[in-house]
């Protein structure tokens, strides 16, 4: 894939999947600002990595949600540490008002996702990522399987743990049973 | 889309501009000249144990992978996509593999790991058919289960069925590392049809592996 060489790839390649990038952005930060950072270093993170991404290996969203993943959870790590975010885009400086107020829509739009992931939080973090692509960004098992390099068997065993696990904390029997012990 | 997303788009247009011109950006109408014009091989040429020939080819699909009765294994590529799925293929077949292809004037970082005992040695021979493909050919036993065969190839990936403009094979025990991509120097001197010269020149001849070169 040559997105970094071929201003009219890259432009077909944006205009397909901004708005799902977007969507995953705003799943996991509730900050207008910090969104429109993320989605602008997304983009950048794959046109830095354009010559990792291999069509038979996986479908493009996959690849881009993995770009995804990882620019998001390295913000999570960074955050901690500076509060400021250095990119080559800044994308908060690119909103008007409008886009501002727009943002704040999506953000308001997935409130119950976050709180869905939120409450996935204690999962391992292998169940976690699984359950996450597929109940959150509702990618397919074996979509989730590519973008997080393991194979389909492994993200089925995963999903199905991090359902049970889930089940179990969420289903009255279980707290019925916490209480009577 | 709103004017975020387009402001954001010139934003990393902008950005793909400023980039670092790497070599093999522009399209390049390259002559069709037969791969095996110029052939270097690396590493004591003693076992002969993988061949590459080119054959007229080009039509679906892109490659194949023939086990023989000999216990030995053809490869035939006749379009430089899907490497993955060509990967997985010689998986099946009990070779490990680590296919890269990569746009004209790139290629992978060496080393890519520790090459094979005995200088990773085999011997190579290069035909002058006409078509864009290779075939070469891995006896049994020449890649071992911890040993595994890196392909680099890099061709014009808009024409896939076109001659690589150069090929890399060679065989690496234990640990691959991942293709880092750098450019390769290019050949001094005009090419001979007066366009900008793809062909390039690899192999440092310490590296054991074939390197076959189109320009």
């Amino acid at each position: 894939m040559r997105l970094n060489e071929d201003p009219a790839a890259f432009e077909a390649f944006y205009r397909r999947h901004i708005d799902a990038v977007m969507r995953f952005v705003v799943r996991r930060v509730s900050d207008p600002h910090l969104a429109a950072d993320l989605t602008a270093d997304i983009f950048l993170a794959a046109l830095d990595s354009a010559h990792t991404y291999r069509p038979g290996r996986g479908t493009e969203i996959a690849w881009l949600y993995g770009v995804a993943r990882n620019v998001v959870s390295a913000q999570h790590r960074r955050s901690v540490r500076e509060a400021e975010v250095t990119s080559r885009v800044a994308g908060r400086r690119l909103m008007d008002d409008d886009d501002l107020g727009e943002m704040v829509e999506r953000i308001d739009a997935e409130r119950q996702m976050r709180r869905a992931l939120e409450a996935m939080r204690d999962l391992p973090e292998g169940e976690r990522a699984v359950l996450e692509l597929v109940a959150i960004d509702q990618l397919t098992v074996s979509e989730a399987a590519a973008v997080l390099e393991i194979r389909q068997v492994t993200a089925r065993v995963r999903l199905h743990r991090a359902r049970r696990a889930l089940q179990q904390v969420a289903s009255p029997s279980a707290a019925y049973m916490e209480g009577q012990a | 889309m709103s004017n975020f997303q387009e402001r954001l788009l010139s934003a990393l247009k902008d950005d793909i501009a400023s980039r670092p011109v790497v070599t093999g950006t522009a399209p390049v109408r390259r002559s069709r000249r037969l791969l095996g014009t110029a052939v270097a091989v690396t590493g004591a040429a003693a076992a002969a144990t993988v061949a590459i020939t080119v054959f007229a080819g080009g039509s679906t699909p892109a490659f194949a992978v023939d086990e023989r009765p000999d216990g030995s294994i053809e490869v035939r590529i006749s379009e430089f996509r899907d490497p993955s799925e060509l990967e997985a293929k010689l998986e099946s077949a009990g070779v490990n593999a680590e296919v890269d292809y990569l746009p004209v004037g790139q290629t992978c970082k060496s080393p890519r790991g520790k090459g094979s005992a005995g200088g990773g040695r085999f011997e190579a021979s290069v035909g002058r058919q006409s078509g864009g493909g290779i075939v070469f050919k891995i006896e049994k036993g020449r890649v071992r289960a911890d040993q595994t065969l890196v392909l680099t190839v890099s061709s014009d990936q808009d024409r896939p069925a076109e001659p690589p403009t150069s090929l890399h094979l060679q065989i690496v025990e234990g640990d691959v590392s991942p293709c880092e991509v750098v450019s390769m120097p290019m050949p001094s001197g005009p090419a001979p049809t007066g366009h900008q010269p793809s062909g390039v020149e690899t192999g440092n001849g310490e590296e054991p592996g074939l390197s076959v070169n189109n320009g």
